[in-house]
């Protein structure tokens, strides 16, 4: 049986694991985009804080995730709890250091002339750093979401949702020639919502920048 | 003594023409051994364009935005209108004052019209009123609103940028404006055309404005009244530019003027403001004859022809007279290139005269006429007046200051 033969014949599959799989990565998003902005809008303009907070963010990508997934099984149980936290921590480390670099990078006299016209701390962060830093921020993002469509396969070793059901069932099946099918599937399937994932965000880019700073 | 002024409730013996008054007001910054401003004390009068002027470093900035709080002071008091507003909300306190930087500092994420309603808009006022300003202020600073209210700063020039900068600081129509350097960044051409038009401005606005700069001559030009300040942003002498230019206090001011300080002070009057010369005339209609005659009859060494409407056409030497026998006045001789309107300042009128053929300027009225022409006695004339002037003011100060009743009497 062809490969294509094979999509053909497990659409339904293939539509339902894609579902899933969008749905606790795009959770897992934009969980990770709240506390990553919070976290770096936190700790932007403290040297200490900020460091800490980079190196503790970037530590968790050091986990292997198929150990963390394994760690985090006995707290959370199977299915999509240890998957999704486990790709929140994942996807905290480009939302917060893109938020830092957005926020710094803010030229000085803008943030100094918007004092000057008597706009307070919370004014300045929501009216002037913020949206200068978004489309900073935003790339940060979808960096995130990149990372995590793929980490997510690997969350089926948990009976986590998404295509890794394909990669892990094909794993066992190895030397089987339905094997190669199902581990490509899942792959393909993966691939396919990462380019639907960017389509998105360049829309959602384009719509939220202003046009003074694209 | 019943009848001199009163004091307000908040602060004692204040003058009711002071805006700003700065009362010991010193700043040292965390880790440094002197204090970058100590101990200043000036007032500032309502309407008037202070310029704070000095070497880098003097701590002419740092004073500037202690009034706004930019930088707090460490000691001191900032009284604004007689409200002492050291330690009042700092942002109630911004929104009153207009500032503007030499970076412009305008909000690249939102249109020209948006910066401009910023602060119409946080304090509150609605819709309609905060729409009219902006159109108002775009107008006053020379762009149109309709051309220019949806663009984005990026889309504009740094003069045009500046423009909006300052229009922006007037928004909530500030009594204070601060100025830091704003036209430091600008071409030597456009921060000429800036100035005088925010000159302009300021003659319908009349804001009490601090103007910062290390340039003198912008100084010079810009200011009422000038404060030449020494490192730790000590006053070296807070006068008017005449009496700063002709009797400089010490010898930092007079070391800060420079040299040329006679050339500095033709900045200060403008073409308008002295007697022109007169010079022969001829129109084009007139005979060769009429202009050999006036020639004669002067002790010039050309007659200016001028056109149906009255404005100047050609020199014409009698040289030119000989060779262009036959032609009518206005295809003979040359064309005068320096020509000046009466707006201009002497120093305008000297830079042309230098290099013009009869070392004359021509002055036009707006409409291209002829007026008279300025020559180098005139200017020499004025610099002598003013300095005598000065001089003798200089002289009344001095005696009303030590006139106490000892002296009084005899």
């Amino acid at each position: 049986m062809g490969f294509l033969e094979f999509l053909v014949k497990r659409a339904d599959d293939m539509l339902e694991l894609g579902i899933a799989h969008a749905v606790v990565v795009g959770a897992a998003v934009i969980i990770a985009t709240v506390l990553g902005v919070a976290l770096g809008v936190l700790t932007y303009r403290h040297e200490r804080a900020r460091d800490l907070t980079l190196a503790l963010t970037g530590s968790f990508l050091t986990i292997p995730s198929f150990a963390l997934f394994i760690l985090l099984l006995s707290p959370l149980g199977l299915g999509w709890r240890p998957v999704l936290l486990a790709l929140v921590l994942y996807g905290l480390l480009p939302v917060v250091r893109n938020t830092i670099t957005g926020l710094r990078g803010v030229d000085p006299a803008i943030i100094e002339s918007a004092k000057g016209m008597g706009l307070n701390r919370r004014q300045r962060l929501l009216r002037i750093e913020l949206p200068l830093a978004w489309p900073v921020i935003i790339t940060g993002v979808r960096v995130t979401t990149l990372v995590l469509l793929g980490i997510a396969a690997i969350g089926a070793i948990v009976n986590g949702p998404g295509y890794g059901e394909l990669i892990f069932t094909g794993l066992a099946r190895v030397g089987t020639p339905v094997a190669v099918n199902l581990v490509l599937s899942g792959a393909v399937g993966v691939m396919i919502l990462a380019v639907l994932f960017d389509l998105i965000f360049y829309a959602v880019q384009r719509l939220t920048t202003s046009r003074g700073i694209r | 003594m019943t009848q001199t002024t009163n004091s307000t409730p908040s602060v004692s013996g204040s003058d009711p023409s002071v805006m700003i008054r700065l009362e010991g007001l010193t700043k040292r910054f965390p880790g440094q051994k002197v204090n970058a401003v100590d101990e200043l004390t000036m007032d500032i009068h309502e309407g008037e364009i202070v310029v704070l002027v000095g070497p880098s470093g003097c701590g002419k900035t740092t004073t500037m935005k202690m009034i706004n709080r930019i930088i707090e002071p460490s000691s001191g008091r900032i009284i604004l209108k007689g409200q002492d507003v050291t330690t009042t909300n700092a942002d109630d306190l911004r929104r009153r004052i207009g500032y503007v930087i030499q970076q412009v500092g305008l909000f690249p994420h939102m249109t020209i019209g948006q910066n401009i309603a910023t602060v119409p808009r946080l304090i509150g006022w609605s819709a309609e009123r905060v729409r009219n300003r902006v159109d108002e202020l775009m107008t006053m600073v020379n762009m149109d609103p309709d051309e220019y209210r949806d663009r984005y700063p990026k889309q504009l020039s740094g003069g045009q940028q500046q423009r909006i900068g300052v229009a922006r600081a007037l928004g909530g129509d500030p009594s204070v404006m601060l100025m830091d350097e704003p036209f430091g960044a600008i071409d030597p051409i456009t921060r000429d055309r800036l100035q005088n038009e925010f000159l302009r401005l300021q003659s319908e606005v009349r804001k009490t404005i601090v103007f910062v700069t290390h340039d003198i001559d912008e100084a010079i030009k810009m200011g009422d009244r000038i404060a030449i300040l020494q490192e730790g942003s000590r006053i070296a002498q807070y006068d008017t530019p005449e009496q700063i230019l002709t009797a400089p206090a010490n010898d930092f001011v007079k070391d800060f003027i420079g040299s040329g300080a006679s050339l500095k002070r033709l900045n200060l009057s403008r073409v308008s403001e002295i007697e022109l010369s007169t010079w022969p005339t001829v129109t084009n209609e007139d005979s060769h004859e009429r202009a050999h005659e006036l020639l004669a009859a002067s002790d010039h060494s050309a007659v200016l022809v001028l056109d149906d409407e009255g404005r100047p056409v050609r020199w014409a030497g009698a040289d030119d007279l000989r060779r262009g026998s036959g032609k009518r006045l206005d295809q003979v001789g040359s064309v005068p290139q320096a020509v000046i309107e009466p707006r201009a300042t002497l120093s305008d009128a000297l830079n042309e005269l230098v290099t013009a053929r009869y070392a004359v300027t021509v002055v036009v009225d707006e409409r291209g006429r002829y007026q008279g022409v300025v020559d180098i006695d005139q200017i020499n004339e004025t610099i002598r007046s003013m300095r005598s002037s000065a001089v003798a003011e200089a002289r009344t100060e001095f005696a009303s200051e030590g006139a106490d009743p000892a002296q009084g009497s005899s």
